[in-house]
């Protein structure tokens, strides 16, 4: 039978089964998938990002029903890549999954909010004054008032406040603050513009209009490698992520890549597929770890020596033996090394001095302009001495010879002459200072003497002051690393088995990597770059950059890359990834940041010289200059504490000040005026006689106190608060767990350029302001705390150098509660300020003194010896030899109305950024059409409108060259003309294009390539750094135009530092007078403090996230060694407490393999506010894990108005290491939680 | 029931506004009388307290309460949800029902805030009031108990909306409130259970005879081809 007649011919079973059974069909009720059908309707899907310091800058979709955000996920639709090349997405990670709970959180700040003590007084002051500036005046004249609200900072009591009252007495106090001290009393701190520009411009812009002081983070964070700039002039520039697709040998050196750079990640394990070497480099068993084919393990801190060693391997093998070409080629024409040096006698030997110059030929080489500054080699063809094109001297005063051809001046083709050895005149021993023989208790060394004698080849030169020996750097610089080049003499090694500074043997010593894998790494890596012309990558991150001398681990490295020409070319070079900010449309957006379309030059501050004198750091120093100064160095002219130096660099224009001057700005030129004198003279002479001091002198003196200060977009006393407790005593005046004495307790030599008071000021600041979502550490401390939108609440845009695209955030629902933007609050806050003015502050006067800065002709300032006008050495001579002088009129009744308007300077003078500047003409009048202009009378009448956020967004992507393809081509055409090139082919493709910010809110867009930066966009490469300077002969802006590893200011050369050598961690004596000492009973040990960034949040954002503290443990915790924990009597998740001479903090142990022994792992930024018993020592509440901390500066990051040494805002000055700390670790006896009601501090009487 | 919304009004920020309905709201509780007397002088006690006490020392308390401690969240799904994916389509919902019922919310509160559902609840009829007051129950008493441990005249509205509820169902357990000095309790809370891995490890349903099902069955198939 067929059993035709039992088929169903014109139906079919809806009830059967599919795909061999893998599938059902049913018919049972399936209304309960409602609720997830239901879950994915909604009203719209918005696309924002989190502004997160990580700068992921990843794209989310928002989803949105009925006013309330639901869902988020991750975006998919980014542009697509090159068919080799895989795509970026999905980008996002576990943790900004979480975010959208920020949003509705119980712990959202959702209210103004005021401490209740100072409410009260501030309401009974209004009662007495209607002018609210007087009202202030009464609170703040008053000490028992002061002393009332500002003890019981960080211990709650406060009450909720509407806008209006708190931008009155926000307005009042800034107002009162200008009138009475200055404008420069008024400080901000933000940090990472990158993450929301529009939201740093709104509190900058605002600033910089009155003439406070934004402050600098980048360098305050240590995340800012001082060999950047040292060795680059530039601030930092490194590869996007999809670079390191690109690469062939990819080191991951103190860089936690799945774990820190969550989203990027994916491109480094996919190019494992592709064959690609990955080494990693870190003390513990990191997440990173797991991912490499080879895992160096060296003691913390030491990398340098291992970084010297594997030199040492590739130019023995590399240089010496063997000659690359390449490698020839790229050090000959892009690098420092065939630039001549000065050998001189200094306590009976020769050492490296400067580089010669034009000038020192008697007839100057025939330069005119900047002798000084020229740089010179000699051309091998001719065997004449040259001096080669791109120098700093051809960058200012001159055009068309800016540029790295290998051309003499003249224009003749020269091949500049890297080695001396095949046309010396000689060889002679040269002293190379030592400091690896140096002892420390926790760390290794290896005995030679501390002056180290090796022989180099030179050449007799008749220079104008004499006969001279020079040698070249490279000469230099192999003889730095103890290659034998047939030279003879000491201290060379003839295998890498000998133990002579700087092999692998002798590196074994100090870091315990077995030397074989050094040679093995080193070989390979060199070995890659030789084969692909530089395609060996070294990522490197925060573990190696924290350290007092990080600068010469990171010298380390770069040399590394730079002697096998990786720097500049695709899928090659230095990778750091670090607190890092690419701030992409740059030049489009400082304008509206620093008001520069109203009022030039702004005040801006490096954040760590600040805090370290106005949180009294340096009133506990412990590290001597003595300790640091190189053996070779003429001590006598070194001498002081560290922030003796940091004053020096002030008043020579090196290094920012803030507050400037004891007398108030605005009343200085009133003074001039008085005598008939123009203000910038009458300065001068008032310095020169004493009449008037800088501030910086004397920071315990109260007219040098910062008075208000703004914190938004951070956690500056938390996370990113070196020295917590320190900033809680003096700053605050509130309850700290300070456990030192200060210097005068001690005994201690006292600093000579500064008034020393036997009482450290306590309480300076009159009023902080935090602006936040969250009640974070921050805010607990805040005299006001504001609520502000958050990151799917405003509108704002975000870059981030890991990705070439400029992404939104967007308001995709309303501020919840009372919330609202920074942009917003800016607006209101100037608003308030300008109504409180009149009758204080008028139309006004202000003096600003500004240091020589970088990419201006300033960078020229003292060529030779440092010259101190203050000890009569020189004169003072504004922007040369002391801070620059200008006058800017100030219009305090008028800040709002300039504030939502683009000023009139955008025409006048135009823009520009780095070096080079073009007119703006038509981006200013297409700004009008866009955004409209102001109607209303008044000085603003027909400028463009900057009212809103977006019309902000609108400012920067219309001025900035990376958004608007006409600027790009005016900006290209302005460098060729420095450089003598034409680059406008790098942007014209793209001249018509011009984003919008409609345009980023319908997908992420990749910016158009300009000089700003060093990388560039195109269809052909990732986005890489110093590929302009390889590829297109654009020098790098330092003294010799190319990459300099051969440092040669007088203090680099004093500190030892002219070339890289290896140098142990300093010894910050903390722990040692603590030590057994306050004993509860337990063991104790003095361990390494180590604190990397976290799997369980992003700095201080996400770690009060109950998902985050879930899947960690739920509070603070501190990892520690199986070996060191045994030793002590800890056992896992026991309470534990840290200490030393800085403070104390507590936490749960985590003991694991993954710790070496010696140093403890405490994740960066776990907040003080969650889950935090007392402290045994300071019986307050256990800290935050920079309550241990405290800051220590070093001294060549204060060299100034020297070519790329010059000072720029977040490019270089003094950091915030870290990473030398140590503290005691022991067992808690008892864990108080500190539940009883709270010590009564008693309220002023009213 | 205009009890609930004086109960609103004074669980919500003491504003000076709120300090001079004072005799309003007692007014309403004492004629209305849905509150038994004993209850009524409770929240008459607090009253009392916010009539006597300094407005800014009131305010101080009040937000170290509900503003700055997540456990006595005024948020009723942040005692449900927490930072829960849920959390957003429940408030949806619940500002569906206001609005099935003609109601917008008016300022930026979220749906789920308590004085603003005791609104809502003020206006619906009392049979229906007292069913929804049931359903958040375990919230208010957890709220209640947390606030009786902490000494606060405020836990007489939470014990007045649980007398006022028809019914005391504990749906779902609210996140614990462990006791700070209790550290038995709170190593327990942190407390993760061991990891155990191979055959040794727990029993996890299907094939967990030899520890892992999944291992088991990779390993069946690698033995069978």
């Amino acid at each position: 039978m067929s059993h035709f007649l039992d088929r169903l011919l014109f139906f079919r079973k809806n009830v059967d089964s599919f795909s061999n059974g893998h599938g059902v069909v049913t018919n049972e009720d399936r209304s309960w998938e409602d609720a997830y059908r239901n879950r994915w309707a909604h009203d719209r899907i918005v696309r924002s990002t989190h502004g997160a310091n990580c700068t992921g800058s990843c794209s989310w979709k928002i989803y949105v029903k009925g006013g309330i955000v639901t869902w988020e996920t991750q975006q998919t639709d980014y542009p697509r890549t090159r068919p080799d090349l895989p795509n970026h997405e999905p980008r996002g990670c576990s943790r900004g999954a979480s975010y959208s709970w920020y949003l509705y959180s119980a712990n959202r700040l959702k209210y103004p909010m005021v401490r209740g003590r100072l409410i009260r007084m501030w309401r009974s002051a209004k009662v007495q004054h209607k002018d609210p500036v007087l009202a202030w005046a009464s609170i703040v004249e008053d000490p028992a008032k002061t002393q009332s609200y500002k003890a019981i900072r960080g211990r709650g009591g406060f009450v909720r406040s509407t806008w209006d009252e708190v931008n009155e007495i926000i307005g009042a106090a800034n107002v009162y603050t200008a009138k009475s001290y200055g404008p420069d009393r008024i400080i901000g701190f933000s940090p990472i513009p990158a993450m929301s520009m529009v939201s740093y411009a709104a509190g900058s812009r605002y600033l910089s209009l009155i003439g406070g002081v934004c402050m600098s983070f980048y360098d305050w964070y240590c995340d800012l490698p001082p060999s950047s700039p040292q060795t680059w002039g530039e601030q930092t520039d490194v590869p996007e992520s999809a670079d390191w697709y690109n690469s062939n040998f990819l080191m991951l050196w103190g860089s936690n890549v799945p774990q820190t750079r969550t989203p990027d990640a994916h491109f480094m394990t996919e190019v494992r597929y592709k064959g690609a070497k990955v080494v990693v480099v870190t003390p513990d068993y990191s997440e990173a770890s797991k991912f490499a084919d080879v895992w160096l393990a060296p003691k913390q801190g030491t990398d340098a020596a291992m970084a010297m060693a594997m030199g040492h391997v590739i130019l023995k093998e590399f240089h010496a033996d063997k000659t690359v070409p390449y490698f020839a080629d790229y050090c000959r024409q892009y690098t420092d090394m065939p630039h001549l040096v000065r050998l001189v006698q200094r306590d009976g030997r020769y050492v490296a001095d400067r580089l010669v110059r034009a000038s020192d030929f008697a007839d100057k080489l025939d330069q005119a302009n900047n002798p000084d500054w020229k740089t010179v080699c000699i051309d091998e063809n001719t065997g004449k001495i040259v001096p080669p094109q791109g120098s700093i001297g051809f960058r200012w005063g001159e055009q068309g010879k800016w540029n790295l051809e290998e051309k003499a001046a003249d224009g003749a083709a020269i091949k500049p002459r890297l080695s001396l050895i095949d046309a010396r005149d000689d060889v002679v021993p040269v002293g190379f200072p030592y400091f690896g023989g140096q002892t420390h208790e926790h760390f290794p060394h290896s005995p030679h003497p501390d002056v180290l004698m090796r022989n180099v080849p030179v050449k007799k030169l008749q220079l104008a002051d004499g006969e001279t020996l020079v040698a070249t750097v490279y000469d230099l610089f192999m003889a730095n690393y103890g290659v034998d080049r047939g030279l003879g003499g000491e201290n060379i090694a003839r295998s890498y088995d000998d133990d002579a500074p700087y092999t692998p043997a002798w590196q074994e010593k100090i870091t315990g990597v077995p030397r074989e894998r050094v040679i093995a790494t080193a070989r390979a890596f060199a070995d890659n770059a030789a084969q692909t012309n530089g395609k060996s990558m070294v990522i490197l991150g925060a573990a190696v950059n924290h350290w007092y001398h990080g600068d010469m681990i990171y010298r380390g490295i770069i040399n590394l890359l730079v002697m096998c020409g990786c720097v500049g070319q695709s899928g090659g070079g230095w990778s750091h990834y670090v607190g890092q900010e690419k701030l992409r449309p740059q030049t489009g957006w400082t304008p509206l940041a620093f008001a520069l379309d109203w009022v030039r030059p702004p005040r801006q501050q490096n954040s760590t010289s600040f805090f370290y004198a106005h949180t009294s750091q340096w009133r506990h120093e412990t590290l001597g200059v003595e300790e640091i100064l190189s053996p070779t160095a003429d001590k006598t002219s070194m001498q002081g504490s560290l922030i003796d130096f940091n004053v020096r660099a002030e008043r020579m224009g090196w290094l920012p000040s803030a507050p400037q001057l004891e007398v108030n700005p605005l009343q200085v030129t009133r003074d001039a005026a008085k005598a008939g004198e123009e203000p910038g003279p009458y300065l001068v002479k008032q310095l020169k006689s004493g009449g008037i001091k800088l501030s910086c002198t004397d920071p315990d003196n109260p007219k040098n106190f910062p008075r208000n200060m703004f914190v938004w977009r951070s956690n500056l006393l938390g996370s990113s608060g070196k020295g917590h407790e320190y900033f809680l005593k003096y700053m605050l005046g509130a309850q700290h767990g300070v456990q030192g004495k200060d210097l005068g307790v001690e005994g201690r030599a006292k600093p000579q350029e500064v008034v020393w008071h036997e009482h450290g000021a306590e309480g300076k600041l009159d009023l902080l302001v935090t602006i936040d979502f969250r009640m974070s550490t921050t805010c607990m401390y805040s005299d006001i705390v504001l609520p502000t939108a958050t990151w799917y609440e405003k509108h704002d845009l975000n870059t981030s150098d890991m990705h070439p695209f400029i992404h939104p955030l967007s308001a995709a629902v309303d501020p919840a509660w009372q919330a609202r933007s920074d942009w917003e609050i800016f607006k209101g806050i100037a608003k308030a300020f300008s109504a409180a003015a009149p009758g204080h502050l008028g139309v006004e006067k202000d003096l600003v003194l500004n240091p020589s800065m970088h990419d201006s002709p300033g960078e020229l300032g003292q060529p030779f010896a440092v010259k101190d006008w203050t000890k009569g050495e020189c004169d003072p001579i504004p922007g040369k030899t002391m801070p620059s002088l200008t006058v800017v009129e100030r219009d305090y009744p008028n800040t709002y109305k300039r504030f939502t308007a683009l000023g009139p300077l955008m025409t006048r003078i135009g823009n520009g950024g780095k070096g080079i500047s073009w007119k703006t003409e038509d981006e200013v009048r297409f700004l009008g059409e866009l955004n409209g202009t102001v109607a209303e009378e008044g000085p603003t009448k027909g400028l463009p409108r900057i009212d809103s956020d977006i019309d902000a967004a609108e400012v920067i992507l219309t001025l900035a060259p990376e958004t608007n393809g006409h600027v790009a081509v005016k900006a290209w055409q302005a460098l060729g003309k420095a450089t003598g090139i034409d680059h406008t082919h790098l942007a014209l493709p793209r001249e018509d294009d011009k984003i919008r910010f409609r345009d980023v809110q319908a997908q992420p867009r990749k910016i158009i390539s300009s000089p700003t930066w060093s990388g560039l966009e195109s269809e052909k490469v990732s986005y890489t750094a110093s590929y302009t300077n390889v590829h297109e002969l654009i020098p790098w802006r330092t003294l010799t135009g190319r990459q300099q590893l051969y440092q040669d200011h007088p203090w680099m050369l004093a500190f030892g530092e002219g070339l890289c050598v290896y140098r142990p961690p300093i010894d910050t004596k903390a722990t040692t007078p603590m030590l057994g000492k306050r004993s509860n009973g337990n063991k104790e040990i003095a361990l390494n403090f180590i604190t990397p960034h976290q799997k369980w949040g992003i700095h201080s954002t996400y770690t009060d996230n109950l998902m985050m503290l879930t899947l960690s443990r739920g509070g603070p915790i501190v990892w520690l060694s199986e070996i060191d924990a045994q030793s002590i009597g800890i056992e896992d998740n026991d309470w534990i407490e840290a200490f030393n001479l800085n403070g104390a903090l507590v936490a749960r142990a985590v003991v694991s393999q993954r710790v070496p022994k010696g140093m403890v792992l405490m994740y960066h930024a776990q907040e003080k506010i969650v889950n935090v018993p007392g402290s045994e020592i300071t019986h307050a509440r256990g800290g935050i894990h920079n309550s241990v901390t405290r800051a220590c500066l070093k001294p060549t990051h204060m060299i100034g108005g020297y070519a790329q040494q010059s000072y720029g805002f977040n490019y270089h000055g003094t950091i915030g290491t870290n990473r030398d700390e140590f503290v005691i670790v022991r067992k808690m006896a008892k864990v108080d939680w500190l539940d009883g009601p709270a010590r009564d501090i008693p309220a002023a009487a009213e | 029931m205009r009890t609930l919304k004086a109960l609103a009004a004074l669980m919500a920020y003491p504003e000076a506004a709120t300090i001079e309905a004072l005799p309003e709201i007692r007014y309403v509780l004492e004629t209305e009388r849905v509150l038994d007397p004993t209850r009524c002088a409770a929240v008459g006690r607090l009253i009392r307290e916010l009539e006597v006490d300094d407005l800014l020392d009131v305010q101080e308390r009040y937000v170290g309460l509900f503003d700055r401690t997540r456990t006595l969240s005024l948020h009723l799904f942040e005692h449900v949800h927490g930072d829960g994916r849920e959390r957003g389509p429940a408030m949806v919902e619940l500002a569906k029902t206001y609005l099935d019922h003609g109601l917008m919310i008016a300022g930026n509160e979220l749906p789920d805030y308590l004085p603003l559902f005791l609104e809502y609840l003020s206006v619906v009829d009392r049979a229906e009031a007292k069913q929804l007051l049931g359903e958040v129950a375990h919230i208010t008493q957890a709220l209640r108990d947390r606030l009786l441990k902490r000494g606060s005249a405020y836990a007489a509205l939470f014990d007045a909306l649980l007398a006022l509820a028809d019914h005391l169902p504990a749906p779902a357990p609210v996140t614990e409130d462990v006791d700070p000095d209790d550290f038995a309790a709170i190593d327990r809370a942190w407390e993760d259970a061991e990891v155990l891995f191979g055959p040794a490890a727990a029993p996890q349903g299907a094939g967990a005879a030899d520890g892992c099902g999944k291992a088991a069955e990779i390993l069946r198939r690698m033995h069978t081809t």
